[in-house]
């Protein structure tokens, strides 16, 4: 899909303004929260299935090139065709390639953020080969040509009545209706006659587990079962991370991804395939291409302070604890990756250049951090993007006017931090203009700079005596707190 | 082979570190219920998820619960992973009830196959294994069990030997993957009917799969 990463502002403004998205922004994040802590409640202690899940994940980062590799033996040794790819066109090409040599002019997908990453759509139908999205929510986005609104439920802002129209629209729905269940019975029976006469499906991946070369898929609707159960092709496209060391790590996985995803204990459908079908077997695909996505990620790992990123499972749960998307919602950040994830992942995949509006908002208050059951370190990331960009633009060579003044402010604030009685001097300087300025122990404006900061805070007028000062004054024997209680009263 | 070696050579350039010891593998308190436990549990998390749970008496009380599900959701025709589920007759149950029923073995090519499954009323499968966890079945796919049976018709009756009732996934996922010679080309956890809420929301089942799934635990 299409990057938009750099109308964060623009677009949040539009949201916040936009009453239909605030009513359901403050339901939805509230509901969700509710959920997950009933179902992480089955765990008699939450807290410790999380740092267990954590620890799988900081396993899966160091140990991922001899992870890959055993995947790749066992996936390979069940007659799993690998396909690796360095960036989207090779995983594009490849696929449409595989289309080509079956002969294939309609494939159907399951949901798949690393699908949208790509482009893999936008790339099949420019070059002839239909494609229809499976999954309700991608379904309506992609009719809709909305960007997703949240990493699960993609569509779940769109009101009903503009999905009613699209539907009819499209053959889809004959009757106008509003009701959500009438609607995706409408599009149950469209896709039925599409997985009738499926000739290729494409799945994303959940996990890879490197001690079978087995892949999951977690799903409710079961369109990709569908997917992997109807057509004689089946292409599963992964990115690197995905991969799990064992069956055992990648149950644990499952548990923790469904209930910080959807806050479910369990989803409907979970399955596993190792190879594809045996030859006496009725369904089931002949057979399987499995596409090993790199798209930078392997830059990223070299990277020490960034690639905690790749530990990320795309559950979601970030999103549904972050103050700023619970104000404006997934479309500002501009790609299939929204909220806090996207502002860890998308900086990477885009260039910290292209992305200054998304790691800056941010509020640094940790509830993506406190959340994620991977153990992504979402603030961190953040002020790293910050410190490499305001590097990068303070650079000699490369400085603006305002970064100008930038590194001038940062060099006197610099020596009058290190020298006392500069510091002392500077002290008083400024509260005699500051508190010249102010009104009613506040200070609400300064002329000539600084506006944005004072556009939505005050500051309180400097107190007479600094906090030096104040200790000087202080009797030297020690007081007693009956003293100190006589005082108070007065 | 070229995108390959670059991609594993940049991540192997990488200085190596020791992963840090793992935390205590969190428990799961399931493994303390005993049988009847089990069976509680399992029924209350499938009907959470609006399934239905039978016990079958014997041969005769499966065939009177098929008979019971069928006239309730208007089943006119079946398709079967065979004529003998765990010894249940499945063609019986469908004479008696003036129902269609046909069986994997009628069909030599996944065409044919595929086209039953989506216009049947119901599929009926054997479950391999239950999860009490969280009321779920699991099915291993091989020629006698096709995938779609499970999927594509809008109702699903799996039929699973009590005995096959497990605390947590971990006992299933043991016994499936143990034997490397015999891994299923797909294994699938089950957990109640296909769902969706990804319109404003609003839930409700048989998205694409099944819109209902009944247990009947045999005999």
């Amino acid at each position: 899909m299409l990057s938009r990463v750099d109308r964060f502002k623009e677009m949040a403004h539009e949201q916040m303004k936009n009453e239909r998205s605030q009513t359901f922004l403050s339901l939805f994040s509230l509901g969700f929260s509710m959920l997950r802590q009933h179902a992480l409640s089955s765990f008699p202690d939450p807290v410790a299935a999380a740092s267990y899940s954590r620890s799988i994940r900081a396993e899966v980062l160091e140990r991922m090139p001899e992870l890959l590799e055993e995947f790749e033996k066992k996936a390979v040794s069940r007659g799993v065709k690998v396909i690796w790819a360095r960036d989207a066109a090779e995983a594009n090409n490849a696929i449409l390639d595989i289309a080509r040599q079956k002969g294939v002019e309609r494939v159907t997908k399951g949901k798949s953020m690393l699908t949208e990453e790509i482009g893999l759509n936008e790339h099949l139908i420019d070059n002839g080969v239909d494609v229809y999205e499976t999954d309700l929510g991608e379904v309506i986005t992609q009719q809709l040509g909305l960007p997703p609104f949240h990493l699960v439920g993609p569509a779940v802002n769109v009101p009903p009545e503009e999905i009613s129209d699209i539907f009819l629209k499209n053959g889809i729905l004959k009757e106008p209706t509003a009701d959500p269940v009438t609607l995706g019975k409408a599009a149950r029976m469209f896709l039925r006659e599409k997985f009738r006469n499926l000739e290729m499906g494409i799945v994303g991946v959940n996990m890879a587990v490197a001690e079978t070369g087995s892949f999951i898929n977690v799903e409710n609707e079961g369109n990709i079962r569908m997917n992997k159960s109807s057509p004689k092709t089946l292409v599963a496209v992964m990115s690197l991370e995905k991969v799990v060391p064992t069956m055992a790590d990648a149950i644990h996985m499952t548990r923790m991804l469904i209930r910080n995803c959807t806050g479910q204990k369990m989803t409907s459908y979970v399955s596993f395939d190792t190879g594809p079908k045996k030859a006496d077997e009725l369904d089931g695909p002949e057979e399987i291409y499995m596409v090993i996505l790199d798209n930078g990620r392997s830059e990223i790992y070299k990277d020490f302070k960034v690639r905690g990123v790749l530990k990320c499972i795309r559950c979601g749960a970030c999103l549904n604890t972050c103050p700023v998307f619970a104000k404006v919602g997934g479309y500002p950040y501009g790609f299939a990756y929204t909220g806090p994830m996207g502002q860890a992942v998308d900086p990477l995949l885009w260039g910290i250049e292209n992305t200054t509006d998304l790691y800056r908002a941010s509020t640094l208050c940790g509830a993506c951090k406190e959340i994620c059951p991977a153990g992504v370190d979402h603030p961190s990331l953040f002020l790293e993007y910050r410190s490499r960009e305001i590097l990068k633009k303070n650079a000699k060579g490369n400085r603006t006017s305002l970064s100008r003044l930038e590194n001038t402010m940062a060099t006197i604030s610099s020596f009058g931090m290190s020298h006392g009685w500069m510091w002392n001097f500077g002290v008083r300087c400024a509260k005699r203009v500051l508190n010249f300025l102010s009104r009613d122990g506040y200070i609400r404006d300064i002329p000539g700079g600084v506006q944005g900061w004072f556009s939505c805070r005050d500051l309180p007028a400097l107190p007479d005596k600094t906090f030096h000062e104040r200790w000087k004054d202080l009797p030297s024997e020690p007081v007693s707190s009956a003293d100190i209680a006589k005082k108070e009263v007065i | 082979m070229q995108a390959r070696e670059e991609i594993l050579g940049r991540l192997k350039s990488v200085r190596k570190t020791t992963p840090a010891a793992r935390p205590a593998k969190p428990v799961l308190p399931e493994i303390d219920l005993d049988k009847e436990q089990l069976l509680q549990r399992f029924t209350a998390e499938l009907n959470a998820q609006a399934g239905a749970v039978y016990q079958a008496k014997d041969k005769e009380d499966a065939i009177r619960i098929l008979s019971e599900i069928a006239s309730a959701e208007g089943i006119k025709s079946v398709l079967a992973t065979s004529g003998d589920i765990y010894g249940v007759d499945i063609r019986a149950f469908g004479s008696r009830n003036n129902i269609s029923v046909s069986t994997v073995r009628d069909f030599s090519d996944r065409k044919a196959l595929r086209e039953s499954a989506f216009t049947v009323d119901a599929g009926i499968t054997s479950a391999d294994f239950a999860v009490a966890e969280t009321g779920t079945l699991g099915l291993v796919f091989h020629k006698d069990q096709p995938r779609l049976i499970s999927i594509a018709p809008p109702v699903h009756i799996a039929i699973a030997p009590v005995d096959k009732l497990f605390a947590v996934y971990e006992d299933v996922i043991e016994q499936v993957f143990k034997n490397t010679d015999k891994i299923p080309s797909q294994f699938c956890f089950i957990t109640g009917p296909s769902s969706t809420a990804d319109i404003k929301g609003v839930h409700f089942k048989g998205m694409h799969g099944p819109g209902k799934i009944f247990v009947i635990f045999s005999f």
